[in-house]
């Protein structure tokens, strides 16, 4: 399954470009070509195993949860 | 693959790795991706010396994509007078991926072969395994595929001893020994010459740096009798703050650097003579 929070966007408040590219929506950057692989779960990459990003987000999330019970 | 060699006045190959796997047009938007784009940085890299072009496929959104290594190679066939192919089988995808870097129709006259896998992120190691390796190896050896040897660090010069014991590889033994952060070996002029003293006899060496040190130990290699690869993918910028407008800027000002030292560039049949590619 694609990372939920990845995105194909084809500017930003720094770049525009005539296609489209991927765009993380937690660094809220474009990702390098390398990390789109892991953003889209190809090859045997997993985005909630093996993208740090995507995991730290995870974590303060269920950190704030914690913090609310 | 000595000092005396350059005084003897060896030629120096230039290669040009115009585009990788690892940067996007959001890092530098001169960066080319694009078939097209691509071809048309290789023919000026060839027009100003590049002998070898190291050759990577992006898909329409910048991401790699190794199927797109045929449109790649047509666009520069199309493009080049002569200029010699070698294909990426490196990188982080599958061997099924990564095998088509030497299954483009023709197969390439080169590809390149990690010696080992390297680490990206936090989470991720490359798959070079020895099995991986030697099967790519013995494919290379059987369609004549000369193969650069891709010596991230020490330990990778290891697997290149090991990998000649198998038979699998031709003299001269072509490495190209890499510099830079992470799984590289550590950038300094002492470890290139420390480099350098282990390499295997009958081999030629091809030297790669990475970011800032693209310059001075690029500079330092043909003054020990090795090559030169230069390259957008290596490094973004001409210097510091300023990026790169093209990879033929960092090609012109490698070519310059080897005039002064009163070296010459091989052409790509020189370089074919010299890898014993023919």
């Amino acid at each position: 399954m694609t990372c939920p929070r990845l995105e194909y966007r084809s500017s930003d408040e720094e770049h525009t470009f005539d296609h489209e590219r991927p765009y993380c929506t937690v660094m809220n950057e474009f990702v390098s070509p390398m990390r789109a692989d892991v953003c889209n779960d190809r090859f045997e990459f997993s985005h909630d195993a093996d993208c740090e990003v995507y995991r730290s987000m995870v974590e303060s999330s269920t950190a704030i949860e914690a913090d609310d019970d | 693959m000595s000092y005396q060699e350059y005084v003897d006045g060896k030629k120096v190959i230039l290669t040009v790795a115009t585009t990788g796997g690892v940067h996007g047009k959001d890092a530098n938007p001169n960066l080319p991706e694009q078939p097209d784009e691509i071809a048309e940085q290789v023919r000026e890299c060839e027009e100003l010396g590049a002998a070898i072009v190291h050759v990577h496929g992006r898909d329409e959104h910048g991401e790699n994509n190794a199927r797109r290594l045929q449109e790649v190679n047509d666009a520069i066939r199309d493009r080049c007078d002569d200029i010699i192919i070698q294909n990426t089988t490196g990188g982080q995808s599958t061997m099924e991926e990564r095998i088509e870097g030497i299954r483009t129709d023709p197969t390439p006259e080169m590809a390149s072969l990690d010696m080992g896998p390297f680490n990206r992120g936090q989470h991720i190691i490359t798959e070079h395994n020895r099995h991986n390796i030697e099967l790519l190896a013995r494919e290379m050896k059987e369609q004549g595929i000369k193969p650069e040897l891709e010596v991230f660090n020490n330990g990778h010069l290891n697997e290149v001893y090991r990998l000649i014991e198998t038979g699998l590889l031709e003299e001269p033994y072509y490495i190209n020994i890499i510099f830079g952060s992470g799984t590289f070996s550590i950038p300094s002029p002492e470890n290139v010459m420390n480099m350098v003293r282990n390499l295997p006899e009958n081999s030629e060496f091809n030297l790669l740096a990475t970011g800032r040190h693209q310059l001075p130990l690029t500079t330092l290699s043909p003054i020990l009798g090795g090559h030169v690869r230069v390259g957008m993918e290596d490094n973004l910028y001409y210097r510091r703050g300023e990026p790169v407008r093209s990879n033929a800027q960092l090609v012109e000002r490698s070519a310059a650097i080897i005039d002064r030292l009163d070296a010459d560039l091989a052409t790509p049949d020189d370089a074919r003579e010299m890898l014993g590619m023919r």
